[in-house]
């Protein structure tokens, strides 16, 4: 599903991933852990297609993001959700309009859109919220929008770049079951997170990142 | 659908979270394209007065004295037939020394004294109407020159020259005007949709995380931008005309202008319509090149 051979990225001369080969099949969980500025976000930009590796080869789902045309992006993205630490939701749109959004740009009609989003918002429990404005929603519900939104078009692939990081334990781990129940469904779902509570909760493979470098890969395919 | 009423809906959402930048694009753009309506309007009515004067050409075509009757007739057989000539009048000499005499009473004495009447017959020839009044005007000229039974073909060409000159210079002048004043009023919308597009990047970075395309993010910004065209645009026609009709309105007040007053036009409707459409693909234009180069950004 996701390969990487010899990823080495730098910006502007800085080194922040260095010869990094991983392979990720299609329905695992894998965990990016490792401190601040250890390549974790640089990693899951270079499988979202933000960026370009400076050296080595990408290929997500059989395409060479390196070597995709920038107007490819869009299509690649559509199979796959990103989850940011910061929230990024519309503020003037309701909950409902926010998931919508990315069925809207699909070109799906009205009937399928609201099915598909109301089944997105039921399965992070936030249905009853459909009409409120997301800009009065609490961080945790906020959070809980975005994975709906992430999640609404069914992604082959759900990126989350430290997804808890706003919320309160409690939180959280809530948050982290959302996303064991989406992998349970057969998504494969990349985390990255320097929090060792949901590596615990998780369970899963995690690969451990230090200085751009992949220091450890324990508990999935090699 | 649902896809097209969320560009649309997008497009009015950011003309009216941005109001105060949308009225100074517009209120700017109007300024701009009223200053150069207002050159085109003016060269436009010096145009059709210009049409007027040209399209009123006439030819004095004099005999020679000792021309036959046949041989004046056969003449003036063959410039009925020529297809420049549209209308035709015979002076005879007797006829040209009374209106001569009419004309200048003061001065009639003065031809008592020298014998025989000396103004020669004439055929006066009013030409066809034509696209180019002056190399037409000389063609003939030199053309009736040649024929039998013709003294000498009178056509003041000078004025006529002088007149296509000043149109051309006209045009030139609106043409150069025209592209100074356009691109100005394209800077100001490419600014202002620029400013909106800005102000609203956190929007465009969640459109590119979820898959959408440059094109789906940029059309609100180019509908924004035609709106704002067509409106300054629209604006700077009303006053246009508003300036119009006062100077119309003056001008029949004054009784030395009255007959002014009546050659002068607004423009066409149809050239009204093409100019709001000109306006608005101007800010289309704008706002798509002023986007463009975001869209290209891999984020």
């Amino acid at each position: 599903m996701i390969h990487l051979f010899h990823v080495t990225k730098y910006y502007q001369g800085c080194l922040a991933l260095h010869d990094v080969t991983l392979r990720v099949e299609k329905g695992e969980f894998v965990l990016v852990t490792g401190p601040s500025g250890a390549g974790k976000t640089t990693l899951l930009k270079l499988i979202f297609g933000s960026e370009v590796p400076t050296e080595g080869q990408i290929l997500v789902q059989n395409r060479n993001i390196a070597r995709l045309r920038p107007s490819d992006i869009p299509y690649l993205r559509r199979t796959m959700g990103f989850v940011l630490q910061e929230f990024k939701l519309l503020p003037g749109k309701t909950v409902f309009d926010n998931v919508a959004l990315p069925l809207i740009i699909r070109g799906l009609s009205s009937t399928e859109i609201t099915r598909k989003v109301m089944d997105a918002l039921r399965g992070v429990s936030m249905e009853h919220k459909k009409t409120a404005w997301a800009s009065v929603l609490s961080a945790g519900e906020q959070q809980r929008v975005c994975i709906a939104r992430a999640i609404v078009n069914s992604p082959l692939i759900l990126l989350a770049d430290e997804p808890t990081g706003n919320l309160d334990p409690q939180l959280a781990h809530d948050i982290t079951e959302l996303f064991k129940a989406i992998n349970a469904r057969g998504t494969t779902v990349m985390l990255a997170t320097h929090n060792r509570q949901i590596v615990e909760q998780v369970n899963g493979r995690v690969v451990s990142l230090h200085c751009g470098r992949l220091v450890t890969d324990q508990g999935g395919y090699r | 659908m649902k896809r097209a009423l969320y560009v649309l809906r997008e497009a009015v959402t950011g003309f009216r979270l941005h109001r105060a930048n949308s009225m100074i694009g517009i209120v700017t753009t109007a300024f701009t394209l009223a200053s150069f309506g207002l050159f085109g309007l003016t060269y436009l009515n010096v145009r059709n007065v210009a049409r007027m004067l040209q399209q009123d050409l006439q030819v004095v075509v004099y005999l020679q004295d000792d021309i036959s009757d046949a041989d004046r007739e056969r003449l003036e057989q063959q410039l009925r037939n020529d297809e420049q000539v549209a209308a035709l009048t015979y002076v005879s000499k007797a006829q040209a020394l009374a209106e001569f005499r009419q004309q200048f009473p003061e001065e009639s004495r003065l031809l008592e004294g020298i014998g025989p009447n000396p103004l020669p017959a004439s055929f006066v020839i009013t030409l066809a109407s034509s696209e180019r009044p002056s190399a037409d005007l000389a063609d003939f000229g030199e053309r009736v020159t040649e024929f039998s039974g013709v003294e000498y073909v009178r056509y003041n060409r000078d004025w006529i020259e002088h007149l296509t000159l000043i149109i051309r210079y006209f045009e030139l002048g609106a043409v150069g005007m025209g592209i100074v004043l356009g691109l100005a009023s394209a800077t100001i919308i490419a600014n202002t949709v620029s400013l909106a597009f800005y102000a609203r990047k956190d929007e465009v970075e969640i459109l590119r995380l979820i898959g959408a395309t440059g094109l789906f993010i940029a059309l609100p910004y180019i509908i924004e931008g035609a709106m704002l065209g067509a409106m300054g645009s629209g604006v700077a026609l009303g006053l246009l005309w508003s300036g119009f009709e006062v100077l119309r309105a003056r001008l029949a007040d004054s009784v030395w202008l009255s007959d002014v007053r009546s050659l002068l036009k607004f423009f066409p409707a149809q050239v009204s319509i093409m100019l709001i459409i000109a306006g608005m693909m101007l800010g289309a234009l704008a706002s798509f090149l002023s986007v463009h180069r975001w869209m290209k950004v891999r984020v």
